[in-house]
């Protein structure tokens, strides 16, 4: 099982393409509002956490997660679920 | 937290100064560069429609290449008639909802005629093509199933899961092997069912879907396909019943649904179903139930564009000949579309100002199109969308094609001029 750093580290490693502003990524940063990643480009990281993590991230949790952190305890609570 | 301040005629407002429209200034900031260009494209007007092929604006005739009007039914003596008739016969709106007092003969009749086109047991006929997917989708997926739709859905799609409001899963476009993997992944719940929604034609790129592919992989893992023609039933398919007819899966569809507003020149929408016990569904689906019905003339005149489907295949072999063209045309400029040959075709654009200002420039020489920009497009692109109609003459797609050159040629000339006028009216 991944632990909480790992899975912030994988997110940052696949935020990079989107972070065109390269701007510094923080567990409090607001995926949209702070790192500017549109919301297609949004769900395209979904996909991809999904796939390395092997999970369904369904759309509804996505829509309660705003910042990098909340991301990161969503993807533990389904790994743990 | 502080609370709310008082203006001097004692009008509550919040401490913040923010009002409820605050959190659309970023759109504002948008629309307010658009609007320097020229006319807005999303606000914009046309002061006369003429056939499904012209328009005017100002003393200026249009040539509409970006109304979905793909076999130019809207202007056909038979539609008309038909209209105007049902209008005589049964006034100018039903006043009331389906399952009230708004369902006539007509809805009933375009409901088994729609039913009998595409081999299924069941058809019901909604107000609208949006309509259409918010009900039956929202009508289908019970809180213990779980709904699959493709990255690129339409607006309605997305909305129709939120409606549901069930587990939602997407999956990558277009990818029938992406969503056999994502349907392994899922765990259905105790007495639930997958439900796959997939589009035939694809609006914004003008790609076409696998549907034989999605029969194999959701029959497979024994999900429900539903499948939106909007874009494709009329145009695609020996009879015009769409890319599954195409394709030879048409009894293969669980679910198959598809608009008025497009080749059927009206407005309203319908799904049918291999399931007889769809039609329980008029029971349950709050938008099929609380909004008033069709009104007569809509139903009559997409009866009459079903009849030209069924008995004029030609106005298939134009559009596509007509596609083919452009399509060929464009590329041999050295334009970059997004799909091959199909009654949409989408010129990709640098970026949203660039497509702006061609799309103005397009207009100002008389050239319709549809700008499409984020987060409305697939891949975050910025389009200049292009439909083709089985009205568009040879010399039309010339015309169109002939603008188009003028652009690639003179593209920087142009953006000069329209950055002047952007600058002159900030």
């Amino acid at each position: 099982m991944p632990t909480d750093e790992q899975i912030f580290d994988k997110i940052c490693e696949l935020l990079k393409p989107y972070n065109v502003k390269n701007k510094p990524i923080l567990r409090a940063s607001g995926i949209m509002s702070d790192l500017e990643v549109d919301s297609t480009a949004v769900f395209d990281l979904i996909m991809e956490l999904e796939d390395h993590y092997d999970i369904s991230i369904p759309m509804e949790v996505i829509s309660d997660v705003k910042t990098v952190g909340e991301l990161v305890n969503a993807i533990q609570d389904l790994l743990n679920s | 937290m502080s609370g709310p301040k008082s203006t001097a005629d004692g009008e509550k407002v919040a401490a913040s100064g923010l009002s409820i429209f605050s959190k659309y200034d970023p759109l504002k900031q948008r629309v307010d560069v658009v609007k320097k260009l020229g006319v807005d494209p999303f606000d914009m007007t046309f002061d006369d429609i003429m056939s499904a092929t012209r328009g005017r604006i100002g003393n200026r005739e249009i040539i509409l290449a970006g109304t979905n009007n793909y076999l130019g039914l809207t202007f056909d003596p038979s539609t008309r008639a038909s209209a105007k008739d049902a209008i005589d016969r049964h006034g100018t709106g039903t006043t009331g909802s389906r399952i009230a007092n708004g369902t006539y003969v007509e809805h009933e009749q375009l409901e088994r005629d729609l039913a009998a086109h595409l081999g299924k047991p069941s058809c019901i006929v909604f107000t609208t093509g949006y309509v259409t997917n918010l009900a039956a989708m929202a009508g289908l997926a019970g809180p213990n199933d779980v709904i699959f739709i493709d990255a690129d859905a339409h607006a309605c799609i997305i909305d129709g899961t939120r409606l549901a409001g069930t587990t939602t899963v997407r999956f990558r476009h277009n990818n029938p092997a992406d969503l056999d993997k994502r349907l392994a992944r899922q765990k259905i719940p105790e007495g639930g069912h997958a439900l796959v929604v997939i589009e035939g034609l694809y609006s914004m790129f003008g790609d076409i879907a696998p549907i034989d592919e999605f029969v194999a992989v959701a029959h497979k893992h024994g999900a429900y396909l539903y499948v939106d023609e909007a874009h494709s039933y009329g145009v695609f398919g020996e009879t015009g019943a769409g890319i599954a007819e195409e394709q030879g899966v048409l009894d293969k569809i669980d679910f198959y649904s598809g608009t008025f507003s497009k080749s059927l020149a009206s407005v309203g929408g319908f799904c049918a179903s291999r399931h007889p016990e769809f039609e329980l569904l008029r029971k349950v689906m709050r938008p099929y139930m609380f909004t008033a019905s069709a009104a007569p003339s809509n139903i009559c005149a997409a009866q009459a564009a079903l009849d030209a489907i069924k008995t004029r295949p030609e106005l298939r072999h134009n559009i596509m000949a007509r596609a083919a063209q452009l399509h060929a045309g464009l590329s041999d400029m050295g334009f970059e579309l997004c799909a091959p040959a199909s009654p949409v075709i989408a010129v990709r654009r640098d970026n949203e100002v660039q497509a702006a200002m061609e799309w103005n420039w397009l207009l100002q020489e008389g050239v319709y199109v549809n700008l499409a920009v984020p987060p409305g497009t697939p891949e975050s692109s910025s389009l200049l969308r292009i439909s083709v109609s089985a009205a568009h003459t040879e010399e039309d797609v010339n015309a169109i094609l002939s603008r188009f050159k003028a652009l690639k040629d003179n593209g920087d000339d142009i953006i000069a001029e329209m950055m002047r006028r952007m600058q002159a009216s900030a």
